[in-house]
């Protein structure tokens, strides 16, 4: 059955692959942000379906390995948290390619994120988060994890204190209600991108311990 | 331009409709009642362990530090687990692991080797196996055998099954009759046999010989079923038969089955016991075992990095 732990290795290396092209991915589009480049911007968007074909070559791979090896245990649990991760890894580069799209209205409408508050943590928590979702992952280390479900308030803080800032002003700095929602949306995309890098944490955790630990909350409930 | 404007609205939307989500959280949509018929129903549903958890009074068979030594060399080495009623325990574990050492030990076939030697504790039922005073014709009775290969005696399917009761000393023929019907019946044989039931048991295809053979051992009212790998000789139509019919049998039976194919211990047992080199290595639900198993060493076996 080495042939079994041989692709499993294969496909881990694929997904740590992606996990780079989706890091790049969203480099590539707040650097856009910063230049105010519209073009840099519509190119990450472009990129985009190289990643999207590569998820599904990925999940194509798991589904033959279930059907042809029924693995258990581990090598189980190594290719359900493959199916998860890799797609919330593609969400993830969905939102940076609409990060990407959404710049070309930055520039029309001569938006300056700097003028409003926390958008500079937003940008910079979210990188790193991601960052680190792609290590704890490439290392599958369940502390890493830990450290990233955990820093995903510090990105809802940021994301809600740059939402109020954006709201208060009523959009009468730059461009108006149009403008407003472009930042909005923007902010919005990384915290998502917070938000499925949990995903992806929680998953690790069941990779290297086989416990689910979303929605814990939800099962006291029901005892009760 | 128009969809995407379409999206933005959606996006400021999206707390609007978050806050009045909490605020329908707060009130319950779903009555309690409904809730908990939904819970009972989700519980009912075929998680056979977790019934076997709550509604069992005892295990039947109780191994505590059992061995059994061929010669001077052990079989099996301090063996603690209990099996539970009316479930299928599956043992698994590469060869000459002594799964089957330990399977054979449970109705003593194993003194038809010369030199073994149990020490330990061994019961069926709380009574030891291994005591002297124990009547072997009534504990094989208790404890029925299917073997690898299927080995039906070469007479009449009838008398095949007949044979354990007219040896008990049944003679009435309509006694026997209905014993036979409903052994056929128990082991999904009597749709196929009712008819020919005076031909001979050679006659049959392997999976309706090993049938034939578990209608046998029922045919004695036996409390527990051994079964030494008994799908290893078949295809896989007739294994889905025999793994159909051993769900169906666990309702009244002790099961313990001895299987080479994971999947298959994996698909019908409910609790799983990992031997290698006669340790007994992990003993837990199936449904764990092969999700999660605790030891490094079931895990490479079950995975197929040793064995």
């Amino acid at each position: 059955m080495a042939e079994l732990q041989e692709r499993l290795e294969k496909l881990l290396l694929r997904l740590d692959l992606m996990g780079m092209r989706v890091e790049q991915a969203l480099a590539d589009a707040l650097r856009a942000i910063k230049d105010g480049d519209a073009k840099a911007g519509l190119e990450v968007d472009q990129r985009d379906s190289l990643i999207d074909r590569e998820e599904v070559e990925i999940e194509q791979e798991c589904i033959r390995l279930l059907a042809l090896y029924q693995p258990a245990a581990i090598d189980l649990r190594t290719i359900c948290t493959i199916i998860k991760v890799n797609s919330d890894l593609e969400r993830i580069a969905d939102l940076a390619a609409s990060i990407g799209r959404r710049i070309k209205h930055v520039v029309e409408d001569g938006i300056d994120f700097d003028l409003y508050n926390s958008f500079d943590l937003l940008t910079e928590s979210t990188t790193d988060t991601l960052g680190r979702t792609v290590r704890t992952l490439r290392a599958s280390d369940t502390a890493g994890s830990k450290g990233v479900i955990d820093s995903d308030d510090l990105i809802d803080d940021a994301y809600r204190s740059f939402v109020r800032s954006v709201l208060d002003s009523e959009g009468k700095k730059t461009g108006g209600v149009e403008a407003a929602m472009t930042m909005i949306n923007v902010a919005k995309a990384m915290e998502r991108i917070g938000d499925l890098c949990t995903n992806v944490a929680e998953d690790i955790i069941f990779l290297r311990t086989g416990d689910i630990i979303r929605h814990a909350d939800a099962f006291d409930e029901q005892t009760m | 331009m128009i969809a995407d404007c379409g999206l933005r609205i959606a996006d400021l939307e999206t707390d609007k409709r978050r806050k009045n989500m909490m605020e329908l959280k707060q009130t319950p949509v779903v009555d309690v009642t409904e809730m908990k018929q939904l819970h009972e129903f989700h519980s009912a549903l075929p998680e056979q362990a977790e019934r076997v958890e709550t509604n069992t009074s005892g295990p039947v068979i109780v191994s505590d530090g059992f061995c059994l030594y061929y010669g001077s060399k052990a079989g099996v080495k301090d063996i603690t687990m209990d099996i539970y009623p009316r479930a299928v325990t599956a043992i698994i574990g590469p060869s000459g692991c002594g799964k089957s050492t330990f399977l054979r030990s449970i109705n003593r076939m194993n003194d038809l080797i010369p030199h073994t030697r149990a020490a330990g504790k061994l019961a069926v039922n709380g009574q030891d196996v291994y005591d002297k005073r124990v009547n072997l014709v009534n504990l094989r009775q208790q404890v029925g055998m299917v073997f690898q290969r299927p080995n039906p005696f070469p007479k009449s399917i009838y008398d095949n099954v007949a044979y354990g009761p007219r040896l008990q000393g049944i003679r009435k023929r309509s006694r026997l009759d209905e014993i036979v019907e409903k052994c056929l019946h128990d082991a999904a044989l009597w749709e196929e046999a009712k008819d020919e039931l005076k031909k001979s048991a050679l006659a049959l295809s392997g999976g309706q010989q090993q049938r034939l053979c578990i209608a046998r051992t029922l045919a004695t009212g036996p409390r527990v079923l051994l079964m030494d790998e008994p799908c290893s000789a078949l295809d896989p139509i007739a294994t889905g038969r025999i793994e159909e019919l051993i769900r169906k049998l666990k309702t009244d039976y002790t099961i313990v089955i001895v299987t080479h194919n994971m999947q298959q211990a994996a698909r019908v047992s409910d609790r799983t016991a990992f031997f290698c080199l006669g340790d007994l290595i992990e003993y837990g639900l199936t449904r764990d075992v092969f999700t999660n198993p605790q030891s490094k060493q079931t895990e490479d076996y079950i995975t197929g990095r040793f064995g």
